[in-house]
């Protein structure tokens, strides 16, 4: 398909996810400033375009693993901003319950199985969650949303020799946003690029402009269409950029490495493309706005209004 | 699942075990074998199933803790009933992220939205000589983990029904078997054990001796010696340790009033230490002398076989602490 076609098909859709991703952290930031949003949070601003090129590939069943910076691939997979909302603030009414927050988002039965505060940790998961399809019949895929922090855990490595070997249907997607936690991630990383460690297991493995929606969407398009097909695992890194710290707050004790970047907008990006195919891209991204922005405010003050969780919950969920 | 038959004759732990599983698997699809030489079963729980279930079922795995215990949390959470042997349960710090920060943190985290049900069973204790790495028994880092079940048979029959109740849990459930008991003899009776029981045998009067695994037939053997010189000793084999049976525990103490705790593991805040604590707190009452705690000293295991059993607690030491707390 053309990039204009496929714009014109999917690059509205694709906009309103990325701006209601942006203006849904931009909240957060809010709240953590006036104290109102208690723990740590790890913003994804910069970063909507990989969500977004990646989940619009999947199908409803399809299952996702995330990371401790995964709001926007929560949204991208279709979560409600309200539900999220309540969540985060340790509201009741939250996916969880209130017992997971910021980095423990999840909603199994939208196929959102995870997102886990350590680091890798969600990987191996990914890959028994697409054996699991495979042996059950499914026709399902599951993807592992990482980190390039990730891409130094032994566990990624061990995770691609099984999935190399099991021949599942699991797509490795690792976020290259340039900063392992705090420590720019060329100082921890040997060897140049990330995705030749997943070459070495025999996996089909790219690179592409995180920040192109467009690009993004067609690398996991082509590995999604080859594991449903029988073709096995794939991983892409996604080089994409982190506008934000590692988390809210970090100013307080924590210097910069250097200036945080100040690439393009990957928002602006897309606009741009679809104004070059063509569309009235300029009209379409200030109605996505207005309707965003409220759909945010309403999520929030929704979300605020729910009641804190009964005590006695603490206590349940341990087992079955 | 089908009406479940005990294996009739005389059974071995481990193959006590492996019977469990392929009833399972016979039982059930979704339940899957992987781990480390499960297709020749090497250390015992996995012994044979290849044959009947083939390569599909019993999977054999690089040495990848936490990569086969982390696609196992992944499989069980996305329909299957993983069953991953990992040889030593030692080899499981290699993977604790997986089963303490995910096995047993996913379904609290998320609010109860999905479950996990996996079994990972290694061998626990000293069989002569492994060694610091391959010969210890770690139940109570699993206790403290959280979101874990436990269990540690000490015989066929405790082997063949844990395993069993271990599978067919929807949580992760941990089960230790004891690698100098793996040739142990006993009848499977039709009677069955469930995650959460305890086995009293004998049933005394003077005195409740608490322990698992190797500990417990030490128990058994004490207890059988003390009979000639009078004294009634109760054994509560402790096979489930989470969920604990404290009812059984407070139980034989409110009986006998006096109590030894005996565990293979280190003492510092060991599954003996945990014991005697609830006793103190629940049952302090009906105490009329002082728990008593045999564990291993905070070592590592020594390979020199006299080393060896200089650290892990005997009968004679079963025998004598049981015979201080009736005799002061």
């Amino acid at each position: 398909m053309s990039r204009e076609s496929v714009l014109r098909e999917r690059g509205a859709d694709w906009l309103r996810t990325m701006v209601r991703i942006r203006r849904f952290e931009e909240k957060l930031a809010e709240l953590h400033r006036s104290g109102e949003l208690v723990g740590v949070v790890h913003l994804s601003i910069g970063q909507e375009a990989t969500a977004v090129g990646i989940c619009s590939s999947l199908r409803p069943g399809d299952q996702i693993t995330s990371t401790h910076r995964g709001h926007h691939h929560m949204l991208a997979r279709g979560l409600e901003p309200r539900r999220m909302y309540a969540e985060i603030l340790g509201r009741a009414g939250g996916y969880c319950g209130g017992k997971g927050g910021s980095m423990h988002v999840s909603s199994f039965s939208e196929g959102a199985v995870g997102a886990n505060g350590i680091v890798g940790g969600g990987i191996a998961h990914a890959v028994g969650l697409a054996l699991a399809a495979q042996k059950l019949g499914k026709g399902s895929v599951a993807v592992a949303f990482f980190g390039d922090g990730a891409a130094n855990q032994g566990v990624l490595f061990e995770s691609l020799n099984l999935a190399a070997l099991w021949q599942v249907p699991v797509l490795f997607v690792c976020e290259n946003n340039g900063y392992t936690e705090f420590t720019p991630t060329d100082a921890v990383t040997a060897g140049g690029s990330i995705f030749a460690r997943a070459a070495i297991f025999g996996l089909p493995a790219e690179a592409v402009d995180g920040d192109d929606v467009i690009a993004v969407h067609r690398a996991a398009d082509e590995a999604l269409a080859r594991a449903r097909n029988g073709g096995g695992p794939a991983f892409i890194e996604c080089r994409t950029n982190r506008w934000r710290g590692h988390h809210e707050g970090e100013e307080s004790y924590a210097r910069p490495y250097r200036e945080p970047p100040r690439p393009p907008d990957p928002l602006d990006r897309l606009e741009q493309a679809m104004a070059g195919a063509g569309l009235d891209a300029a009209q379409l991204r200030s109605t996505i706005e207005l309707e965003e922005r409220a759909l945010v405010a309403e999520s929030l003050a929704a979300a605020r209004a729910e009641p804190e969780p009964e005590t006695s919950r603490a206590f349940e969920d341990v087992f079955a | 699942m089908s009406a479940v038959e005990a294996p009739s004759q005389a059974k071995r732990l481990a193959p006590a075990l492996a019977d469990a599983i392929s009833q399972c698997m016979r039982d059930d699809p979704r339940v899957i074998v992987w781990g480390e030489d499960v297709r020749i079963g090497v250390m015992g729980p996995t012994r044979g199933l290849a044959d009947e279930f083939g390569p599909e079922r019993v999977v054999d795995c690089p040495i990848s803790e936490a990569a086969f215990v982390g696609a196992a949390v992944g499989a069980a959470v996305g329909g299957l009933r993983p069953v991953v042997d990992i040889m030593f349960s030692s080899f499981a710090y290699v993977a604790f992220d997986q089963l303490a920060n995910q096995a047993g943190r996913l379904r609290y985290m998320t609010g109860g939205q999905l479950a996990v049900p996996l079994v990972v069973v290694g061998s626990a204790g000293a069989a002569g000589s492994n060694a610091a790495q391959h010969s210890e028994v770690p139940s109570a880092l699993f206790l403290q983990a959280g979101g874990l079940r436990v269990v540690f048979p000490s015989t066929p029959h405790q082997a063949f029904w844990l395993m069993r109740a271990a599978v067919e849990s929807d949580d992760p459930v941990v089960v230790l078997h004891h690698p100098a008991l793996a040739a142990a003899r006993g009848s499977v009776t039709p009677e069955p054990l469930g995650l959460g029981d305890a086995q009293v045998d004998p049933v005394g009067t003077d005195v409740s001796v608490f322990a698992t695994g190797m500990m417990a037939h030490r128990a058994r053997a004490a207890a059988r010696s003390l009979e000639a010189e009078g004294i009634s000793v109760e054994v509560v084999d402790v096979c489930s340790l989470s969920p604990m049976p404290w009812d059984v525990i407070l139980a034989s103490v409110e009986k006998t009033g006096r109590a030894v705790v005996v565990d293979e593991g280190r003492l510092t805040c060991s599954v003996a230490s945990e014991i005697a604590a609830g006793l103190a707190e629940r049952a302090f009452g009906a105490l009329r002398t002082g728990i008593r705690r045999l564990a291993v000293p905070d070592v590592p295991i020594p390979f020199a076989p006299n080393l060896e059993q200089a650290v892990i607690p005997g009968e004679d030491d079963i025998a004598t602490a049981a015979r201080e707390a009736v005799r002061g």
